[in-house]
């Protein structure tokens, strides 16, 4: 920590200020913070984009567009799911403008007096709870915005193919149910233990369907 | 004005005065971190408001409760009594306006007399207009007194982050504390139907006919 020399001082002008130069006095710290490992929500997952952009929140009380934060747009893929989401971060802060998934029934569109801005509804997450948000997001080139749009609906059009499969699946899961559910009541004169097994099995099959919490609504 | 409750929270919070003139910015400048927004309209600030300000470092979340005063002397309310127990400042001019400039010394010297030894940034706000009246190298005020001194702007954000990373870093006497990324959690399913998402559409097209609020040679970092 440097502190200002009193020779150096001159009473009428004096130098820029440089970002590292500490002019402050010398104050004794009120708190010790002990350093801590930094987790940014994104270890399990792959940037497919990253731009740098200017986010807006649409206004409907005042039906007015409002900025929410600039910095920089990425879609992240999940390294398991394959769910792709999008996470704009403000510059300096770090703070978190929007997150959101992206969703087979999203879909993106220009804004209309402004070539290298988009358009898109999202239920966001950005402040730990969902909330119904009408975005717009510009980009420093029209060049940068339509490789958003082409990535956007790119995403949304490959997660409606995985939400085709992983039903297909799901009705793969409720035929197996099926059968043994059959198979238990054929077996109605068998002993308790296998019962309970059975019980045991479909109840985790109820579990796993429940996974997918009702959206709240705003 | 009824003193507004503040919650305890489990991580190091710190109240944070933020004084000077009517019309430097003090409110603009906290919205534009709060919300993102940058409010053109002018509104004298009543009093006080507070408002928590949550910030993520390597060493941990941080809390300042910003405690944004009134600038205009007939909505002072209880004045310097908003000042009790303030750990740390920011003193807020305009360049555009020498007289709040000038104002800064009287704004320091109340700051003072109820706070001692506290970290405080001078800040010279408006730096994106051209025509500014106080040059950089005509602010000499904190070297006198021992503060630290930013050029921001609230407006295009240059430097709007660092009048709280100086005071995060006395408050703590660290000098390599960083802002860190706010952790991303993962955003739960939502299922959205037919109707909604018909619904959404319309109001995408509306909204999307709707100017947006900033220049469009705004500078992108």
């Amino acid at each position: 920590m440097s502190s200002a020399d009193p020779e150096h001082r001159e009473e009428e002008e004096a130098p820029a200020v440089g970002d590292d130069e500490d002019t402050g006095a010398h104050v004794a710290p009120i708190v010790k913070l002990e350093e801590v490992a930094v987790t940014t929500g994104e270890e399990d997952e792959d940037a497919i984009l990253d731009l740098k952009s200017k986010l807006y929140r649409f206004d409907k009380d005042g039906n007015q567009w409002k900025e929410r934060g600039a910095g920089t747009v990425k879609f992240l893929k999940h390294k398991a799911s394959g769910k792709v989401r999008l996470l704009m971060r403000q510059s300096k802060t770090l703070k978190i403008c929007a997150n959101h998934l992206i969703l087979p029934t999203m879909s993106v569109q220009e804004h209309a007096g402004n070539e290298k801005s988009c358009v898109w509804h999202a239920r966001d997450f950005a402040d730990g709870e969902l909330k119904d948000e009408l975005f717009c997001i510009r980009f420093p080139s029209i060049e940068n915005c339509k490789s958003f749009m082409e990535t956007f609906q790119e995403v949304a059009e490959t997660q409606k193919a995985e939400d085709e499969k992983e039903s297909s699946d799901a009705a793969g899961l409720i035929e197996k149910l099926s059968v043994e559910e059959k198979a238990d009541a054929e077996k109605k004169d068998e002993e308790k233990s296998e019962d309970k097994t059975v019980e045991k099995e479909s109840a985790s099959g109820k579990e796993s369907k429940a996974v997918e919490e009702p959206a709240s609504s705003a | 004005m009824a003193l507004p409750q503040q919650h305890t929270v489990d991580y190091p919070s710190f109240k944070l005065v933020i004084v000077g003139d009517g019309g430097t910015g003090k409110t603009t400048f906290v919205k534009r971190h709060i919300t993102g927004e940058f409010e053109k309209k002018y509104e004298p600030t009543i009093g006080v408001e507070v408002h928590p300000l949550d910030f993520h470092t390597n060493c941990g979340r941080i809390r300042f409760y910003c405690w944004d005063t009134a600038g205009q002397e007939k909505f002072g309310g209880l004045r310097d009594g908003y000042y009790i127990h303030g750990h740390c400042a920011i003193i807020m001019f305009d360049v555009t306006a020498r007289m709040t400039y000038r104002n800064v010394a009287t704004w320091h010297r109340d700051l003072c007399r109820v706070c001692e030894n506290i970290p405080i940034v001078l800040c010279g706000n408006k730096v994106d207009v051209k025509n500014r009246q106080v040059k950089a190298k005509q602010v000499t005020f904190h070297r006198k007194k021992n503060l630290q001194y930013y050029e921001i702007s609230a407006k295009s954000n240059y430097n709007f982050e660092k009048p709280f990373l100086y005071l995060a870093k006395k408050l703590a006497g660290d000098q390599g504390l960083h802002f860190v990324e706010m952790p991303a959690l993962a955003p739960p399913d939502v299922v959205i139907d037919i109707a909604t998402q018909q619904l959404n559409e319309e109001e995408i097209c509306r909204a999307a006919a709707q100017p947006l609020p900033d220049d469009e040679d705004d500078l992108f970092e």
